[in-house]
C-alpha cells in the first residue's frame, strides 16, 4: 500500500497533447459518479472501460507508470465511444472529451490508427474522394443492392443496413417557403454524410429555416467539420479543416451557422479550443464558434411556427453530441411539438449512446452492437413508428439496427418531420 | 499466482481475470484515491455460482481476498494489497420485488439508486441514500453499514436488511436473519452488516423498502454563522421534531457546489446552509415546516425557503450529494473524515475544527449529516506538495482527537477500512480490539477476507501467533 503523497512526479511524456491537457486529470477525485453514465461500462462491466478507469490510465501515462505502448491502455482508450455522457455526470467538471482526444493524439503518434480508421479519415479530408464514395453509396442504395447485402452477416451486412436506412421514410417534398428574412442570414453546414446520403434533410433544413423567417446564404468552399479526425487523434487535419471552414463561413456573410449534424455542431462550437495554440487563428476561431447553432436551437428560438397535422407516433433519442457535448435537451422536442398530430412517446434511457459514435461502429463492431441492443429494446417498447434523432451517425446506427432486427420503426431527423408538417399545409 | 489465475479463468472466463498492470490500475483505489494498493490479481464473477466456485478455489489455496463493489468507498476498505481482488459489481440482478410486503431480493452488485428506481413502480424506495448512491452497490452498503442524509429518520443499512445469504471465506453458504420473521439465537445478521468485508461476501440480500411518504417538504435555511446553524439543529431535535434529513454545508462547500454542474442555487454568501427535509402524512406537515422555520430564524437564519416543486427539491439534493465529487474543482487531492459527535456538542466541535484548520493553514470544508452529528470535514490539497500534505494529515489527526474527546467516534458510515486504522487505538482498549478479532474468527478463522483492515494487526499479535489456542478465549 502506498500513500499518494509527498513526491512530485515529473511528466513522463513531455510535449505530447496529453501532457498539455494533464491539469484536467487532476480534477478527478475518483468518486465514481461517472460509472453508471458510461455505456461501455454498463455493457462490458469492466471499470477499465469506464471514464474513471480511462482517466486512471491517462494519469498512468503522464506519471510514467505505464508506457504509451501498453496494449491495455490502447484497447480501453480505443473502446471509448467518446459520447461524453460522463461530463454532465461529473461533479468536478473533468474535461473528459478533451482529455480523450489528447490521449488519442498522443497514442496515435506512437502507433498509427488501424487501417480502416486511416482510410475513413483520409477520404473525409478529400472532397473528390468523399464525393465519389457518397455517389457510390447512393448508387448502391438506388439499385437496392444495399437491401440485399444487408442480409450478410458481420460488418459488411451492418454497413449495408446503415446505407439502406438512409432512404427517407417520408414522401419527397418540394414546396417553396416564404421568408421575410427578419431573423437574419444563416449559412447551413452541408456536411459530408448529410449532403451525401441525407440530401433531403439538408433541403428540409433550409426550407424550415426559411419558413421561420431566416434567410439562407450559401457558403461555398466549406469542408468536413473535422470531428472524426479530432476524435481519432488526428488533430492536425482537424485544424486544417477548421481553418477552411472558418474562411468559407466568414466569406458567406452569415450571422449564424446552422448545423443539422450534432457531431459536427459539437466540434464547430469547439473550434476556439481546437485552435487555441494557434495565435493567428485563435480569436477568429472563438468568434466563429460562438456563431454556430444546432438547427433545432435556431428553430426553437423562432418558436418554431406550427405546421399542418402529421399524424404519427414518434420517439426521440438524444444524440450524445447534442445532449452531452452541446447541452441541448429541449429544442429538438420543441421542434417536434410544432407538428400537430405528432404523438411523442417517451424513450427510456434516451440519454444513452446508441453505439454509433462517429466511426466507432466499423472500428469496434462488437461493442457497438452491444451498446445498440438496449436502445433497440427501449425503442420497441415505445411502439413508435419513427425514432427522431439529429445526427447522421445515430440515424444510420439506429436505422440499421431496426432494419436488421426487422422492426417496422424507422429513424428520421426531427427537421424532416417539421418540414413534412409545413409541406402538408400546401396539399 | 499464474496457476491460480488459470484456475479462476476456468470458472469466470479469461476476460474476467486480470493480472497485467494496465488492467489493474483502476482497481488499485476506491473513492479515496490518496491510497493505492495493487492486487495480485483481480477476478470478476458474473453469477452466484461463479462467485461460490471462485471463493472455494481461493479457500483451497488459502489465498486472501478483498471484496469490492463499485469502488466508491471512502475508507480504503476495498483495497487489495498484493492479495486477490474479488469484484462483485457484475452480480447486478434485482431478483424480486414484493410490493405488497415492501421487500426486495437483490444481488450484491445492484446499484443503490437503481433499486429505488425499480421500487418506485410500487410506490416504494430504498431509504439509505449515501451520496454515492448513483454508483455504489448494495453489497458495499451492507459491508460498510452505509448511511446517508435520510438515515436520520429511517435508519441505516442495518435497519433495512432483513436477511442475507452469505458466502463465508471457506466457501460455505449460510443464511443470516430470517425473511419470514425474527431469527432464533444470536443476531448474526447484525454482526455481519458493517463487518467491512472481513466476515465474508453477500450473495443476496433481502431488503426492506419504505413506502414513499404522502408529502415531502424541503427547506433551505441560510445562516450568517456556522454556530447559528449548529444551534438550530440542536434546537429542532430538542423540540422533538423528527426530520427526514438535516444536512449542513459551510461556505467552502457551498462555493464548490455552486461552481459545478450541480449548482443548486444555494446562497453563495452564506456562512452555512441547512437542508432540512420533513415528510410523512400531509396533515400537520406544514405546521412542522413552520416550527422548523421558526427555530432556524430564532437561531439567526437570514432566510428560509421551501422547495417549490419536486424539480426544485431534486436540485437542492443533487447539490448536497455531489458536493464531495465537486471538491476536485478546487484541489487535486482530498481527504474526507467521518466522525460522529453528540449533537449537543456540534457548535463547539465545529468551532474547534475551524481553529485547527487555521492553525495548520489548511482549508477545511464541512458538508455533513448535522441531524446525526455525523461530521464530514474535507480538506482539499495537493499531494505533490509534501509540506501541505503533512499539515493536512496533522490537522486531520487533531480533528479526530477533538471528536473523540467530545465523546464521539471515528466513523459514522464510511467504515474504518485502512484510513481510520490509526485511530482505533485511541478509541478502544486492547481487550476490546481482541474481542473484535475473536468475533471475526467465528466467520473467517483463517483471516483471509479483507486482511489488514478495521482492527490494527499489532493489537492482535499474540492472537495471530496462536489462533487455535485463543479461539474461545478472546482477550
Amino acid at each position: 500500500m502506498s500513500r499518494g503523497a509527498g513526491v512530485t512526479t515529473p511528466c513522463a511524456i513531455p510535449g505530447t497533447p496529453l501532457a498539455d491537457a494533464r491539469a484536467g486529470l487532476d480534477a478527478c477525485v475518483h468518486c465514481g459518479s461517472c460509472l453508471q453514465a458510461c455505456p461501455t461500462y454498463l455493457v462490458l462491466e469492466d471499470e477499465n472501460d469506464s471514464p474513471r478507469g480511462r482517466l486512471d490510465l491517462m494519469r498512468a501515462l503522464v506519471d510514467g507508470i505505464l508506457p504509451t505502448s501498453d496494449p491495455d491502455v490502447r484497447s480501453h482508450i480505443d473502446r471509448c465511444l467518446g459520447c461524453r455522457a460522463c461530463e454532465p455526470a461529473c461533479p468536478s467538471g473533468v474535461p473528459y472529451g478533451h482529455l480523450l482526444e489528447a490521449t488519442r493524439a498522443t497514442l496515435t503518434a506512437e502507433r498509427p490508427n488501424p487501417f480502416i480508421v486511416r482510410l475513413i479519415l483520409f477520404a473525409f479530408a478529400r472532397p473528390a474522394l468523399l464525393h465519389a464514395a457518397m455517389f457510390g453509396g447512393r448508387v448502391t442504395r438506388a439499385l437496392r443492392l444495399s437491401r440485399l447485402l444487408a442480409r450478410l452477416p458481420g460488418r459488411i451486412g451492418f454497413a449495408m443496413a446503415m446505407l439502406e436506412s438512409t432512404r427517407s421514410p417520408l414522401p419527397h417534398r418540394t414546396y417553396q417557403p416564404r421568408s421575410d428574412g427578419s431573423r437574419g442570414a444563416v449559412a447551413v453546414l452541408q456536411g459530408c454524410v448529410m449532403e451525401g446520403l441525407f440530401a433531403e434533410t439538408n433541403r428540409a433544413t433550409s426550407r424550415t429555416l426559411a419558413a421561420n423567417d431566416f434567410s439562407i446564404v450559401e457558403a461555398p468552399g466549406q469542408r468536413c467539420c473535422g470531428a472524426l479526425h479530432a476524435h481519432a487523434g488526428d488533430i492536425d487535419t482537424a485544424r486544417t479543416l477548421a481553418r477552411a471552414n472558418i474562411i468559407a463561413f466568414e466569406r458567406s456573410g452569415a450571422e449564424v451557422i446552422a448545423v443539422n449534424a450534432a457531431g459536427c455542431g459539437a466540434i464547430m462550437k469547439e473550434y476556439g479550443v481546437l485552435l487555441a495554440d494557434d495565435a493567428a487563428w485563435r480569436d477568429r476561431a472563438t468568434v466563429f464558434a460562438a456563431r454556430v447553432r444546432d438547427i433545432t436551437e435556431l428553430l426553437a428560438s423562432a418558436g418554431p411556427r406550427l405546421g399542418a397535422p402529421v399524424p404519427v407516433t414518434v420517439t426521440y433519442d438524444a444524440p450524445c453530441h447534442l445532449l452531452h457535448a452541446q447541452h441541448i435537451a429541449s429544442p429538438p422536442l420543441r421542434v417536434l411539438a410544432a407538428v400537430p398530430g405528432l404523438v411523442l412517446m417517451p424513450l427510456a434511457e434516451s440519454e444513452h449512446c446508441c453505439g454509433s459514435a462517429g466511426i466507432y461502429n466499423p472500428v469496434e463492431p462488437e461493442t457497438s452492437e452491444r451498446v445498440l441492443e438496449p436502445k433497440l429494446r427501449h425503442i420497441a417498447a415505445t411502439g413508435a413508428a419513427l425514432v427522431a434523432t439529429g445526427n447522421p451517425g445515430c440515424l444510420m446506427q439506429i436505422g440499421a439496427g431496426l432494419h436488421q432486427a426487422r422492426m417496422s420503426a424507422r429513424a428520421i431527423h426531427p427537421v424532416d418531420l417539421l418540414d413534412a408538417s409545413y409541406a402538408a399545409e400546401r396539399s | 499466482m499464474v496457476e491460480l489465475a488459470a484456475r479462476l479463468a476456468g470458472i469466470v472466463g479469461e476476460r474476467r481475470v486480470m493480472l497485467r498492470a494496465g488492467e489493474l490500475r483502476t482497481y488499485e483505489s476506491d473513492g479515496l484515491p490518496g491510497y493505492r494498493s495493487t492486487p495480485s490479481l483481480a477476478v470478476f464473477p458474473g453469477t452466484r455460482d461463479e462467485t461460490i466456485a471462485v471463493v472455494k478455489a481461493l479457500a483451497a489455496s488459502h489465498t486472501s481476498f478483498v471484496a469490492r463493489g463499485a469502488g466508491t468507498g471512502l475508507s480504503g476498505g476495498a483495497l487489495a494489497d498484493n492479495v486477490v481482488l474479488l469484484g462483485l459489481h457484475r452480480l447486478k440482478r434485482i431478483v424480486a420485488i414484493d410490493g405488497d410486503n415492501a421487500r426486495a431480493v437483490v444481488e450484491p452488485g445492484v446499484v443503490n439508486a437503481l433499486l429505488t428506481a425499480a421500487a418506485s413502480a410500487y410506490g416504494l424506495h430504498y431509504a439509505p441514500d449515501p451520496s454515492s448512491q448513483s454508483a455504489c452497490t448494495i453489497g458495499g452498503n451492507v459491508a460498510e453499514n452505509a448511511g446517508g442524509p435520510h438515515c436520520l429518520k429511517y435508519g441505516v443499512t442495518l435497519n433495512h436488511v432483513i436477511a442475507l445469504t452469505v458466502l463465508l471465506p471457506d466457501g460455505e453458504v449460510v443464511t443470516l436473519g430470517n425473511p419470514d420473521g425474527e431469527s432464533e439465537g444470536y443476531d448474526l445478521l447484525g454482526a455481519f452488516v458493517g463487518s467491512e468485508g472481513c466476515f465474508g461476501v453477500v450473495l443476496d440480500a433481502t431488503i426492506r423498502l419504505e413506502r414513499n411518504p404522502q408529502a415531502v417538504r424541503t427547506l433551505l435555511a441560510d445562516f450568517a454563522s456556522v454556530d447559528g446553524a449548529a444551534h438550530a439543529v440542536s434546537d429542532i431535535i430538542a423540540a422533538g421534531i423528527v426530520a427526514a434529513a438535516m444536512e449542513m454545508m459551510d461556505n467552502a462547500a457551498i462555493q464548490v457546489v455552486e461552481a459545478s454542474i450541480y449548482a443548486a442555487g444555494y446562497p453563495v454568501d452564506a456562512a452555512a446552509i441547512l437542508l432540512i427535509e420533513l415528510d410523512g402524512a400531509a396533515a400537520g406537515l406544514d405546521d412542522d415546516v413552520a416550527r422548523v422555520a421558526q427555530f432556524c430564524k430564532a437561531a439567526g437564519a437570514r432566510a428560509v425557503r421551501v422547495a417549490a416543486d419536486p424539480a426544485d427539491r431534486a436540485r437542492l439534493w443533487q447539490g448536497r450529494k455531489k458536493a464531495f465529487g465537486a471538491m476536485g474543482r478546487v484541489s487535486p487531492h482530498l481527504v474526507v473524515q467521518d466522525a460522529v459527535v453528540p449533537r449537543t456538542r456540534l457548535p463547539q466541535v465545529l468551532a474547534d475544527i475551524h481553529h485547527i484548520g487555521v492553525r495548520h493553514g489548511v482549508n477545511v470544508c464541512n458538508v455533513f449529516h448535522a441531524g446525526d452529528g455525523n461530521l464530514h470535514p474535507n480538506i482539499g490539497y495537493d499531494a505533490n506538495d509534501a509540506d501541505e500534505a503533512a499539515r493536512v494529515h496533522a490537522a486531520m489527526g487533531e480533528i479526530m482527537q477533538v471528536c473523540i474527546d467530545a465523546g464521539g467516534t471515528i466513523t459514522g458510515e464510511h467504515g474504518v477500512g485502512l484510513d481510520k486504522l490509526p485511530y482505533m487505538d485511541s478509541l478502544f482498549t486492547p481487550d476490546t480490539l481482541g474481542a473484535m478479532c475473536a468475533l471475526r474468527s467465528v466467520f473467517d478463522p483463517e483471516r483471509r477476507a479483507n486482511p489488514g483492515k478495521v482492527v490494527p494487526v499489532h493489537r492482535c499479535r499474540e492472537w495471530l501467533a496462536a489462533p487455535a489456542a485463543r479461539a474461545g478465549h478472546p482477550r
